[in-house]
């Protein structure tokens, strides 16, 4: 199961990074595993951490910056931000990274109650991935075991990977039916932004956050993760002020930056004025959007495939590059979000449905694979 | 639509939900916003009275028109009235919002206004807390405390704007939505009178949303000219828009029409133009290839001059001279050298047609495919 990780990884990697990447070669090597799998190192000294969604890692060239300042556009009509919420602050969790969480609700824990396990079967993730993995081949040949016995063993050598799995996986797929039990979200500190007149409360609340953080030393990389649901909501008491909001953000960006904290915060654009919602999106390191699609739209379903499973749209403004002048270009930038077998969430890039005339040209963008293309630079 | 919309307020939350909340608006140019208004009201309460919807009883927060009003209209609208004394409560910050009249003298023959046991004086609208507390107080008071919920109703939020911040209008809302107890949440709002952010603000707590648009749109011509024709017809008809957020995640977007009568407001299908589309939740696809309909269309039916079509008949030389149809006089006019389809297409008046001249008449059929055979080097 790791080696299917790490053919992923090494994919997504060797995409963007000079000669000097390490390679992770099979599974029988014995290698010291790194002392934290929630971060990863990437070229010119990045660090990532991954949003819990193993798509919007490969497509962001790792994961989410440390260091960096997320900001994802709300749509008014639909909720999908808090799907990334969710999956992000659930990452944290699986990787025992301190976590904050700040939303308008009164009561923010009831949403901590609604953060989606982890997949645990590893079968999964190997039938998921449909990037040809040799090593694992080389494997399944290797054992060469009667095929009646291959279901028991099967499920040992699963379990075996489990355990693998929790300790070394970078990005975890997970289970949006499935909520994390109440003693794994306990720690995740937590408050409510409704009601507080003005931001120097949630400024002091950020500053603690940061000071509070174990230090990285040597080779033991911490990382910690503040999140923060619809920081302008029209509800919250400070929501018209709109300079201190601004002064906010760039407070936020400010000591994040010197820190290996990523912090996630979503805003409902529609209430913004104009200039200021220009404002806080240059204000962001990486810039995502949500949004949401029409229901029962015939023009639409003729005009891109899987329009029925579609949740949302999710498209990527900008990815952050602190240390590096090469910008990070991607080949699409809106991916419709999707629930694979109802509960892990999957990023696919849009395609576009043939045409129906009698001629039968196909005017499809991405490849011909079956299964959720990644935008991965390894397609041919 | 306005059945659906009727239906989502009748059918309430489910468990752990927050509460449907409608925003009606409307503006100016057609101010029919509070028939509709009434229209949900009226349904709503009646629904209450027989029994069928998840809301037990009624709180209607009234800071437009006085309280007797809305008596009067649900006895005009057949609702029972001992019915309405049980089960509606309403929230009288209409005759007093500002508490002026303590402030007052007294004047001598003031007539005291009658008071009905269900409605309750409420006197300072700035306090948004106290009204939260008050709406919250008078709906427990009639469906007690266990797991029954009622339905609230705001008469105009734009007076409610008028003396507090958006925030706290905001927030009130959305605690009266979060609220365990509270079925179904409605409010009326002129968008005119407020900045494009207000409306974004209500849009963004609701989970429909209802605008009332003109029928006719205004234009300059129609300001200098004074057109009658326009006011009349924008006084009693309008379009109904509506935009449902969906359970799913997805957005319903709907349009209807709407008449005044005597009765009151009338819902009918749209008539006239096709329904309308909210272009900009098309999605950027790379390529933007879309051809719309009527160009698939005319491109299936574009005849490709092949000799062999394909379907079975002899082969038939397809000359250009003579064109489909016998009686065009002079195909000559065509350029022979433009191959082009769609291009072509487009610009003979958006049906596709290909002019293809044959070199000579005496070419056996297929030799034209390729012409390269000609050759004899």
């Amino acid at each position: 199961m790791a080696t299917a990780a790490d053919g992923r990884l090494q994919g997504a990697r060797s995409a963007n990074t000079s000669s000097f990447s390490r390679a992770r070669s099979s599974p029988s090597a014995v290698l010291p595993s790194p002392p934290n799998p929630g971060v990863k190192l990437g070229p010119n000294g990045a660090t990532f951490v991954s949003s819990g969604i193993p798509d919007l890692d490969t497509i962001l060239g790792g994961g989410f910056l440390l260091g960096s300042l997320v900001m994802v556009m709300e749509d008014a009509d639909a909720p999908h931000h808090l799907l990334l919420l969710r999956n992000f602050m659930s990452q944290g969790v699986v990787h025992r990274q301190p976590v904050l969480f700040a939303s308008p609700l009164r009561d923010p824990r009831a949403f901590l109650g609604t953060l989606p396990s982890p997949v645990s079967s590893s079968k999964e993730h190997r039938q998921r991935d449909t990037l040809v993995d040799h090593n694992q081949q080389d494997q399944e040949k290797g054992l060469r075991i009667a095929w009646q016995y291959k279901k028991y063993f099967g499920d040992q050598q699963s379990s075996q990977n489990h355990n693998r799995d929790v300790k070394q996986e970078f990005s975890n797929d997970f289970d949006l039916r499935k909520t994390l039990e109440r003693q794994h979200v306990q720690y995740i500190e937590s408050m409510s932004i409704q009601d507080i007149p003005h931001l120097t409360i949630l400024r002091d609340r950020c500053s603690n956050f940061l000071s509070g953080l174990p230090r990285s030393d040597g080779g033991n990389l911490s990382a910690g993760r503040i999140a923060i649901q619809s920081l302008c909501a029209p509800q919250c008491g400070y929501a018209e002020m709109d300079w201190d909001l601004v002064a906010f953000i760039r407070f936020l960006r400010s000591i994040i930056r010197s820190s290996n904290v990523v912090a996630v915060v979503t805003f409902p654009t529609s209430f913004l004025l104009p200039a200021f919602l220009k404002r806080w999106q240059h204000l962001a390191d990486t810039l995502l959007s949500v949004r949401a699609i029409p229901d029962e739209d015939k023009d639409m379903a003729k005009l891109l495939t899987g329009y029925q499973d579609m949740l949302g749209l999710l498209h990527v403004h900008k990815v952050a590059q602190n240390n590096s002048q090469v910008p990070t270009v991607l080949e699409a930038s809106t991916f419709s979000l999707k629930l694979q077998k109802r509960r892990s969430l999957v990023l696919e890039r849009l395609n576009q449905a043939p045409v129906e005339a009698s001629s039968g040209t196909s005017y499809s963008t991405s490849g011909t694979c079956s299964g959720p293309s990644k935008g991965s630079s390894l397609d041919f | 639509m306005a059945e659906s919309i009727s239906r989502s307020l009748r059918d309430g939350c489910l468990e752990g939900e927050h509460a449907p909340a409608l925003t009606i608006e409307d503006s100016l140019a057609c101010p029919l916003g509070s028939h509709v208004f009434d229209h949900f009201l009226a349904n709503l309460a009646s629904q209450i009275a027989d029994g069928t919807s998840q809301a037990r009883g009624l709180v209607l927060v009234a800071l437009n028109r006085s309280p007797s009003f809305y008596i009067d209209l649900l006895r005009r609208k057949g609702v029972d009235a001992s019915l309405v004394d049980k089960w509606v409560r309403i929230l009288d910050c209409y005759s007093d919002p500002l508490d002026w009249k303590d402030r007052i003298p007294p004047l001598m023959n003031v007539q005291k206004p009658s008071t009905r046991e269900n409605v309750s004086f409420f006197r300072d609208v700035r306090d948004i807390n106290k009204l939260l507390s008050s709406v919250l107080d008078l709906g427990k008071g009639f469906v007690g405390q266990g797991k029954t919920r009622f339905a609230v109703a705001v008469d105009l939020v734009s007076n409610l704007l008028r003396h507090t911040s958006l925030p706290s209008v905001a927030g009130l809302l959305n605690n009266l939505r979060s609220n365990d107890q509270i079925s179904c949440i409605f409010w009326l709002i002129h968008s005119d009178l407020h900045e494009p952010r207000v409306s974004t603000a209500l849009a963004y707590v609701s989970t429909v949303v209802a605008s009332v648009q003109p029928i006719m749109q205004l234009t300059d011509e129609h300001r200098s000219r004074r057109d009658f024709l326009w006011l009349e017809k924008n006084s009693c008809k309008a379009k109904f828009y509506v935009r449902l957020k969906r359970r799913n995640g997805r957005v319903k977007l709907l349009a209807e029409e709407l008449h005044m009568d005597q009765v009151g407001v009338k819902f009918a299908a749209v008539t006239s133009e096709n329904s309308f589309v909210n272009k900009s939740l098309l999605p950027k696809v790379q390529f933007n290839l879309q051809l719309s309909d009527q160009e698939r269309v005319d491109r299936a039916k574009v005849v490709l001059p092949y000799e062999h079509q394909g379907n079975g008949e002899a082969i038939q030389i397809y000359d250009g001279r003579r064109s489909l149809s016998d009686d065009q006089k002079d195909p000559h006019l065509v350029q022979p050298s433009t191959f082009s389809v769609m291009t072509d297409a487009q610009a003979t008046s958006g049906n596709g047609e290909i002019h293809y001249i044959r070199d000579s008449d005496d070419e056996q059929p297929d030799s034209d495919e390729d012409p390269d055979d000609d050759l004899n080097i």
